[in-house]
């Protein structure tokens, strides 16, 4: 059955719900599902914004034999070349074989690359700033390399004011039939999901995003709908969504409070984690997270990372080293160039005591920006009662350190 | 620059030529003989606009630019290579610091009065052991809480004692090398800040040059310059600027002995007809006129670039090389040329000649600037490996980290001692309170340990009395107690044996070696005590008096002695302070293509790009090494 949702005049969200899919990338997982969303202009020509993965290419041509009725589809659009939305470009062509693709040098290039026959079709390659008319509707193509791929790009219809953003304002999570993000609380329920998609994907472009930012800040006003590759369309409050893009690239924490990543192996460094968080809570700072690092996925932590200001590590020592998930977790945050962030460390070794100075060290060698207090909570195996006041004077640290940022 | 000055060049450098000529002119071999410093002529210089010309009119300067500046310094030296160099240091080495990093208040405060000429400006960076490598500096500025306390001394620096401000830069963070080295700007008359003799040099003798001498000055926090640990970056960016002043300084030298040299060569008859129209020194005078406009070319192509904010240490420092090398060339050709006249007192050129050499030795050598020249073409290759300089970081701190290194050295034994137990009192050691003296040393909040220092076994009363004194318990160096055996093996502290990790460590009579000092770098606070104060304990520690154990421990035991100590609560583990972070080189560049990121810090070695090469140095054909993407498209980390 097709499924179809108008966006504003003349334009079609004609994209495809997956819930089946465990894991994002074959790496993060989305137990509430994505959208590959792929918009249909029916203008004097008629327009495709991208496709989808390949496992939802029959909902697509479902969805676009209904829009066009017995029109055919003039031009397509490639925004961006990631298999989950470039995937059916080559059944496209199939399909409509006087389709006009409309792409960027590199992602003629990925689509060759991955062995789609495009040669023999007609093919117009645009820059960063060429503008095209399909009648009604005139767009400009605006560059936006390594958002998150250097072939991407999006696209602005200068007409009606919307923006074909490609996986720019994305999230996780499928579409429940609701395609505005208006229709959903999405700050209650979508954007712990949409951080997460955001920051484990494009988090380690945050200079390529505020670029993107850069250049979409003079017409600010005159963009009426952002329409992504994933998720919700944004119609209204745009401003939210775009504060929080702004933060994110920046790596600047969205709120003061403290995160806890703990690994323990048989509970002692877990209870140590406990106890700092309810000092913590006890001295007034209740924004207080805690993840067990063995049973989180790391782009859940990853995710909250980028959300608070405070970090606290506090990792047994393994093989002379640092945990193994704890130091996945660390080179995740590297690799995602998470920065300006404070961190406390908790330490534990029954015999030689490591983790610490490694875990401290990681930090300040391999991330950019980062403050580790010197109160360091030290245990040999567990922590007793005559450690209390060096808990309390970490929790106070931890507390003082919030006050000298603000 | 199209290779020519505008009409507004011409008319300022008519204006500073006539000033010249009337003011200095006259006195100029006076100033020489007496080695006297132009009192009124700076201070009408001042009057006119002169002191100040490169800077914003908002802080009192003439808002002119730098190519401005090196036409005023030029113009002076042609009549006398002293005046030149007031000019040029106080302008480009004693303002430039303080307009280019000062804070506003410090720009109100500082800059305002120097750009008006009311007050005149020096530069302090060099020491006996550094010169050329600003790394071997030695004075220090410490800590103090509500101010640094200067201490060390300064050598050479032009201006001193007449100047009134002066930017000094100081070691705040010791053994880390330069990025440990801070910049602060000092007033004189401050009590603790005295001149050594005025030097008898050899020429620009109306430029006065002095040594500065720094003992315990009080310098408030609110005159450091720029950030701490930036000191070496602001020297670096401030002498990058000072080069074309004393480029300036050489050509206006060497055309003023052209000048002169010409004149008199029309005049000086020999064989019938002008010595001018002898070949031999017709000859002369066409290479030294060409030499001239050569270096002027250099000269004010550096001014324009500086003005334009382009990088320009490469070029400054090759105006500088050329200029002062051509000058003594010049200087030399001139005298020549004049004959035994030109060897007498009195006469310009002799002046000129002697002026001319100090410019190829000051605001680096002109070794030193081939150095700089052949980094900028070449990079830093191989300076792993060869890395003799001490600017080069060998260590990244002590073993025990960053401390305070705070010797007392003032007054009798009592005093100090008094002093050491006033500055932990104060630091919120509790002394009423103690822990027993036989408390593991793991958990123990105090200990006062014994190294080979303490010399025979009676003297571990000593120790004892002290720990007793402190309420701590008692450790003691490995030798002590493995081989004298005068404490249990359990009591010894080091990476081997015991770890310190509580507030208070008292080492008496204990060098330092590393097995040992690693075994305190938790430690609070670090006091030594010990006879040699070369001893490696006292770079690691935060309070230090050299001094005789018998002499020094019993009056510890006795200014810490409070009476009956009430057992100590659980251990509230004190805060120590961050070590500064190392400022970046320069700016990181990720590339469209990939997502690469350049950093200066490492460089590119698959495209032999050495470390520490500026992304706006990299050349223009170099590419992504991940995706082959071009230069430019790169954008900002």
């Amino acid at each position: 059955m097709y499924c179809v949702r108008n966006v504003t005049e003349d334009l079609y969200w004609v994209g495809a719900n997956d819930r089946r899919l465990t894991l994002f990338e074959n790496i993060h997982p989305i137990p509430k599902g994505v959208s590959y969303n792929a918009y249909l202009l029916m203008d004097e020509s008629t327009v495709l914004f991208d496709t989808v993965d390949w496992s939802a290419c029959r909902q697509l041509l479902e969805n676009l034999y209904h829009v066009l009725g017995d029109r055919p589809l003039d031009y397509l659009v490639v925004n961006h070349m990631e298999p989950d939305h470039g995937a059916s470009v080559e059944e496209i062509l199939l399909r409509w074989p006087d389709v006009k693709v409309i792409s960027t040098e590199k992602s003629f290039m990925l689509m060759r690359q991955f062995g789609f026959e495009i040669d023999g079709h007609e093919l117009i390659e645009v820059v960063e700033g060429d503008t095209y008319s399909f009648g009604k509707h005139e767009v400009m193509f605006v560059g936006a390399p390594m958002v998150h791929w250097p072939e991407a790009m999006v696209t602005f219809d200068t007409t009606n004011g919307v923006l074909f953003s490609a996986d720019a304002f994305g999230s996780f999570i499928a579409l429940d039939g609701k395609l505005f993000a208006d229709e959903v609380n999405f700050d209650r329920d979508w954007i712990d999901e949409a951080r997460r998609y955001l920051t484990n994907i494009v988090g380690k472009y945050g200079p390529h995003v505020q670029l993107l930012l850069g250049k979409a800040a003079p017409i600010l006003d005159k963009i009426k709908y952002i329409c992504p590759l994933h998720g919700p369309v944004w119609r209204k409050d745009l401003g939210y969504f775009i504060d929080k893009y702004d933060k994110w690239s920046r790596y600047e924490p969205e709120e003061q409070g403290v995160m806890i990543v703990y690994a323990s192996m048989y509970g002692n460094t877990e209870s140590a984690a406990n106890a700092l968080a309810t000092r913590l809570c006890e001295k007034g700072m209740t924004n207080v997270v805690m993840y067990d690092v063995s049973n989180t996925h790391v782009s859940y932590l990853i995710s909250e990372s980028f959300r608070l200001s405070h970090i606290v590590l506090a990792s047994v020592t393994y093989n002379l080293g640092i945990y193994p998930v704890m130091h996945d977790y660390l080179m995740d945050m590297k690799a995602l160039n998470l920065q300006n962030r404070t961190f406390a460390i908790v330490e534990n070794g029954s015999w030689a005591c490591e983790s610490g100075d490694l875990m401290q060290k990681f930090v300040d060698e391999e991330l950019k920006n980062m403050t580790v207090l010197n109160e360091r909570l030290s245990m040999s195996s567990a922590l007793k009662g005559d450690k209390e006041t060096e808990l309390d004077a970490l929790a106070d640290a931890i507390i003082e350190s919030m006050k000298v940022e603000k | 620059m199209l290779f020519q000055t505008t009409p507004a060049h011409e008319e300022l450098r008519a204006k500073l030529r006539a000033f010249a000529e009337e003011e200095i002119k006259p006195i100029a071999f006076e100033l020489d003989q007496n080695n006297e410093f132009p009192e009124e002529a700076v201070q009408k210089l001042g009057k006119l606009g002169f002191m100040g010309l490169p800077y914003p009119k908002e802080y009192g300067g003439a808002g002119l630019d730098i190519m401005s500046y090196a036409i005023a310094v030029e113009e002076l030296a042609r009549v006398d290579g002293g005046a030149g160099v007031i000019l040029s240091a106080h302008v480009s080495l004693g303002s430039f610091p303080i307009f280019a990093f000062g804070t506003e208040e410090q720009k109100k405060k500082y800059l305002t009065p120097l750009a008006r000429g009311e007050k005149i400006a020096a530069f302090g960076l060099t020491e006996p052991n550094a010169g050329s490598d600003a790394g071997g500096t030695e004075t220090t500025a410490i800590d103090k809480g509500d101010y640094w306390l200067l201490n060390g001394g300064k050598i050479f620096i032009t201006n001193a004692p007449r100047a009134d401000t002066y930017v000094v830069f100081a070691v705040t963070t010791p053994d880390i090398g330069t990025r440990g080295i801070s910049a602060f700007i000092v007033e004189k008359g401050w009590p603790g800040f005295e001149f050594g003799d005025h030097y008898d040099k050899m020429g620009i003798r109306s430029s006065t040059t002095a040594e500065l001498i720094f003992n315990d000055v009080k310098v408030p926090k609110e005159n450091l310059l720029g950030k701490e640990g930036q000191g070496f970056k602001i020297a670096m960016a401030t002498l990058d600027g000072g080069r074309i002043g004393i480029a300036a300084q050489a050509l206006g030298i060497a055309q003023g002995a052209f000048e002169h040299a010409l004149e008199y060569s029309k005049e000086r008859i020999q064989f019938g007809k002008p010595i001018a129209a002898q070949q031999g020194v017709s000859f002369k005078l066409a290479d030294m006129a060409t030499k001239l406009r050569c270096a002027r070319m250099l000269v004010y192509s550096a001014a324009e670039m500086k003005e334009h904010h382009q990088p320009y240490g490469m070029e400054a420092a090759m105006a500088k090389l050329y200029a002062s090398d051509i000058s003594l060339e010049v200087c030399n050709d001139a005298l020549q040329i004049f004959g035994g006249s030109g060897f007498l007192k009195g006469m310009e050129v002799e002046r000129a000649y002697r002026d001319a050499k100090i410019t190829t030795i000051y605001e680096g050598t002109n070794e030193v600037q081939r150095v700089v020249i052949a980094a900028s073409l070449v990079g830093k290759l191989g300076k792993e490996a060869g890395g003799s300089s001490r600017s080069v970081m060998k260590k990244p701190a002590p073993v025990t980290g960053v401390r305070k290194k705070n010797i007392f050295r003032e007054g009798d034994a009592k005093e100090r001692v008094e002093a050491l137990v006033a500055a932990l009192k104060k630091d919120g050691h509790d002394f009423s309170v103690g822990i027993p003296i036989d408390t593991p040393i793991a958990q123990a909040e105090r200990v006062v340990s014994a190294g080979k220092g303490i010399g025979s076994k009676e003297n571990m009363a000593l120790i004892e009395k002290v720990a007793a004194a402190a309420g701590a318990a008692i450790g003691s160096s490995r030798p002590v107690a493995e081989t004298l055996k005068y404490v249990p093996l359990n009591r010894y502290v080091g990476m081997s044996g015991q770890k310190f990790r509580g507030n208070l460590y008292i080492a008496c009579g204990i060098s330092g070696a590393v097995q040992h000092l690693k075994g305190i770098k938790d430690a609070s606070t670090i006091v030594a005590i010990n006879k040699n104060g070369n001893a490696p304990i006292f770079k690691n520690c935060d309070y230090g008096i050299v001094g005789d154990l018998n002499e020094i421990l019993p009056l510890l035991a006795e200014a810490l002695d409070c009476g009956e100590k009430a057992p100590a609560p659980p251990m509230i583990k004190m805060k120590r302070p961050q070590p500064p972070k190392p400022t970046p080189i320069g700016k990181s560049y990720v590339c469209n293509g990939c997502g690469y990121e350049y950093n200066p810090e490492v460089g590119d070695e698959d495209s032999e790009i050495a470390p520490g090469t500026l992304f706006e140095k990299l050349p223009e054909d170099w590419v992504c090494p991940k995706c082959a993407e071009e230069k430019d498209q790169f954008i900002e980390a």
